[in-house]
């Protein structure tokens, strides 16, 4: 798993997503990648009862990346705690359905196409949430390298490339925190979470955050 | 649209042809009414038959129908008889019958002109002393068949307790303490297959136990009175696992006609036979052999399978009991099923002579390799990964199950699934034992060639079936503390990779040429080292030097390199060129020059201190016991103040 970068790319006004997306494929594809299948991210957050004590949220991500895996944050106050888990957890969850109850209205998707031009990896979502469409996020994965400090600036470059100047300078919040450590599956996840959170804020098309 | 067609159906013709008339007009036989028909029937049934008197009467039925026969051959259906007529007459005689029998039962029933009385059976006489006389015959019969047990019973036990002979039952103990026995209606059967231990092969290994007949234990007593006792079971092994087998494996050059190689190896006979033919053997060793027969029969039938359905880029061939497969360009792999029935063998003398050499060019540790990865397939089946509950042994295997919390991409998915054969397995053992040899034939040749630097090889005692270490050190006689040139070389099973002291790491392809070739240039690299180093310590300075010279001819094998040095005092210097082919070039010069004369355009008698013409020094004329021993010489006789 080398280090990925999730970046959201804002659809213009008059413009629908599928638009975007064919737009980057064929941006990519001129580049030389190839296509490589279809990939899925998916997200289902479920809330604690209230006679449990304060809310908490565990959030059950799948990434078909990873398809022996599940992950899950839990989220209680200020802390996000981290499992990562086989794909049993699900019947777990079900299991626990009596105290923590699922929010079937907020699953969150991103499905796209995967394509692999070198050594990079690119996935371009289109973000659903209960198939009414939010946005776009684009993922970029550089193989090789599994520490984020040394391949930030590259990562940047191939995303100013194919995106443009919106990108920013600074790496995801997530990141700044641990640019000295390897990049694990989880911190991709943490990178979705965040993104689907604010897509799940904001009401219509989220504009380029 | 065709035109339509009419299809008239009719039955077949089911009457005979009486007459055709001149005309060709047909005249059938009239076929029998129904009542014709019921009569025909009717004259069929027997009136005279009972259910006791069947057979008898069934004589009476066919000549009674051969009457009937006649009957109908008469011509025509004109008979004169009616066919109702016998029917008839039957029928009133069973008529007359049932009256009498009602007309005495009415005359019976009333009590005046006839009675029916009981008459008491007839009274059978006893005779009690022929009863006794029966019994007792009956029960001396009895007891006789009884004494006749008792004493064979009586004289096998006294029979063991005078001439020692071996007791059934405790041999069968000691048979039961090592195989599994079972009693099947009257038969002692066994098991010697390794379906316990894992196997999942469809063959049977089962054996009967018998006593053995006493005859031939006495017999076999008497003729071996030193030997150990033999045993009073005897057991049978079924026909098919026989005799001994082994799976011989060989690794060969390549034959380049394919028949020859097939000929000379369907002669692999087993010489080997089990010591002491037939029923005196002992019940160990023929269990022991039957066991080791299947077991190299499950091997090599998986082997076969597996060769057939594996898709190499060279096939693998199976023909009859052997598998060819290719292991490396011009060297095969030979695995064949050797079983000795113990029968006579028809092969000639000749060939029995050429089995014998196979036999011992036969790779004894890769058949064991064989055997291992057997029953490791073996274990897998049986010892299946934990944590499992005790009720659920199945489950994923421990990578799988980790898979999960490590958070595994699809690639390393892919590749958990990925199983080797066995077949694989061997061929990559086969491969790397190769290559290990060759690699210990590249060194030791060098190490015998070259002995101007040592070269001294150390093979780690520690490695796997698929890979091996070496180190190589290269070193001068007297200097290995001055200077040591080392590297590592991994052996697998296709490649090699060398690492060298400056980290380098380059891979080798099988070929021997590419090892030598990088041999020898470490070894050139190493004399320009190590000289470079005596000159530090004797105090000459280093004033150039270059390992990849681009002056010169072009060198057919790596790179020249030279190197400059200059004395403590700076009078004299030393040039040497290395290189690989050509061997090492010294030269030297001085620096004030002997041949120095003023001429009209140099003048100034300073110019003398430019330096000489450098001149080469014969290094074969010099005295010293190796080159770095000659250039030390050579430094300490340049730095004398001479």
């Amino acid at each position: 798993m080398g280090v990925t970068i999730l970046q959201q790319y804002p659809v213009p006004e008059n413009k629908t997503g599928t638009f975007v997306i064919d737009l980057l494929t064929k941006r990519l594809l001129a580049l030389g990648a190839t296509q490589q299948g279809q990939f899925l991210v998916d997200c289902e957050s479920y809330l604690s009862l209230p006679q449990m004590g304060p809310t908490k949220t565990v959030h059950v991500l799948h990434n078909s990346e990873q398809p022996a895996s599940v992950f899950s944050i839990l989220e209680s106050g200020s802390k996000n705690i981290h499992v990562v888990a086989d794909s049993l957890f699900d019947l777990l969850m079900m299991k626990l359905s009596n105290i923590y109850t699922s929010k079937k209205q907020t699953k969150m998707e991103s499905k796209g196409t995967r394509l692999e031009l070198g050594d990079f990896c690119v996935k371009l979502g289109s973000v659903t949430m209960n198939q009414s469409f939010k946005g776009v996020l684009i993922e970029v994965e550089y193989r090789p390298c599994v520490m984020a400090n040394a391949v930030w600036g590259l990562l940047r470059e191939f995303l100013q490339g194919l995106l443009g100047p919106s990108v920013p300078v600074q790496p995801p919040q997530h990141f700044l925190s641990r640019m000295n450590e390897i990049y694990t599956p989880i911190d991709t996840i943490y990178q979705y979470l965040e993104h689907f959170s604010a897509f799940r804020k904001s009401t219509g098309l989220r504009s380029a955050v | 649209m065709a035109n339509s067609v009419n299809i008239s159906v009719e039955a077949p013709i089911e009457n005979q042809i009486q007459e055709i008339t001149y005309d060709g007009q047909e005249i059938y036989q009239a076929p029998l009414s129904m009542s014709e028909n019921l009569a025909r029937l009717a004259q069929k049934i027997d009136f005279s038959k009972t259910e006791d008197e069947f057979c008898n009467i069934k004589k009476e039925g066919e000549s009674s129908l051969d009457v009937k026969s006649e009957e109908d051959k008469e011509p025509g259906y004109q008979s004169s008889l009616w066919p109702w007529d016998s029917v008839r007459n039957k029928l009133r005689n069973a008529l007359t019958e049932v009256c009498v029998l009602a007309d005495v039962l009415s005359i019976a029933k009333e009590k005046r002109y006839m009675v029916l009385d009981p008459i008491q059976a007839e009274q059978i006489e006893s005779r009690p002393m022929v009863q006794v006389y029966g019994r007792k015959k009956a029960l001396s019969a009895a007891g006789a068949v009884l004494l006749n047990g008792v004493e064979r019973l009586r004289a096998s036990e006294t029979m063991r307790m005078t001439r020692n002979m071996p007791d059934f039952h405790i041999d069968l103990l000691r048979l039961r303490q090592n195989w599994r026995l079972k009693k099947v209606s009257n038969t002692i059967v066994g098991d010697l297959s390794y379906r316990t231990a894992g196997s999942k092969f469809s063959q049977t290994g089962v054996f009967e136990v018998t006593k053995a007949p006493e005859e031939q234990i006495a017999q076999a007593m008497s003729m071996n009175a030193t030997g150990p006792a033999p045993s009073a079971l005897r057991v049978t092994v079924p026909p098919e696992l026989q005799g001994v087998a082994f799976i011989s494996v060989l690794c060969q050059k390549e034959q380049e006609d394919v028949v020859t190689a097939t000929l000379s190896s369907s002669a692999l006979n087993c010489p080997g036979t089990l010591p002491g033919e037939g029923a005196e053997l002992h019940w160990q060793q023929k269990l022991e052999a039957a066991q080791n027969v299947l077991f190299c029969k499950e091997l090599f039938a998986r082997l076969a399978a597996e060769a057939v359905q594996l898709d190499a880029s060279i096939p693998h061939m199976v023909v009859g009991n052997q598998i060819m497969a290719t292991v490396l360009p011009g060297i095969q792999l030979l695995i064949g099923l050797c079983h000795n029935n113990g029968q006579n063998n028809n092969n000639p003398e000749g060939v029995k002579s050429e089995g014998s050499g196979n036999k011992s060019e036969h790779d004894h540790v890769l058949e064991h390799s064989l055997h291992q990865l057997l029953r490791a397939v073996h274990h897998s089946n049986t010892h299946h990964p934990f944590p499992h509950p005790a009720s659920g042994p199945l489950g994923p295997s421990k990578r799988r199950s980790l898979a999960g919390p490590m958070a595994a991409d699809r690639y390393e998915l892919l590749e958990m699934s990925k199983e080797q054969s066995l077949l694989e397995q061997i061929i990559q053992q086969a491969q790397h034992f190769f290559m290990r040899r060759r690699s210990e034939y590249v060194l030791d040749t060098i190490a015998k060639e070259v002995k101007d630097p040592l070269i001294v090889s150390h093979w780690n005692a520690l490695n796997s079936p698929t890979q091996s270490c070496v180190k190589i050190n290269i070193m001068a006689y007297g200097y290995d503390a001055v200077c040591r040139t080392s590297l590592v070389v991994h052996v697998g099973e296709k490649t090699l990779k060398c690492i060298c002291r400056d980290g380098k790491v380059r891979h080798l392809s099988y070929e021997l040429q590419e090892l030598r070739d990088l041999i020898y240039c470490q070894i050139y690299q190493h004399q320009m080292t190590a000289v470079q180093a005596v000159g530090r310590c004797m105090g000459w300075q280093l004033l150039a030097s270059s390992s990849h010279l681009g002056s010169g001819p072009v060198e057919p094998l790596g790179n020249a390199s030279s190197c400059l040095l200059a004395s403590p005092n700076g009078d004299r210097m030393i040039a040497i060129r290395c290189e690989p082919s050509v061997g090492i070039q010294v030269f030297i010069a001085q620096s004030p020059r002997k041949d120095f004369f003023v001429s009209e355009l140099v003048q100034d008698k300073k110019w003398e201190n430019l330096g000489g013409a450098f001149k080469e020094v014969k290094l074969e004329k010099m005295e010293g016991k190796n080159f770095l021993n000659k250039m030390e010489l050579l430094m300490a006789c340049l730095s004398s103040p001479l």
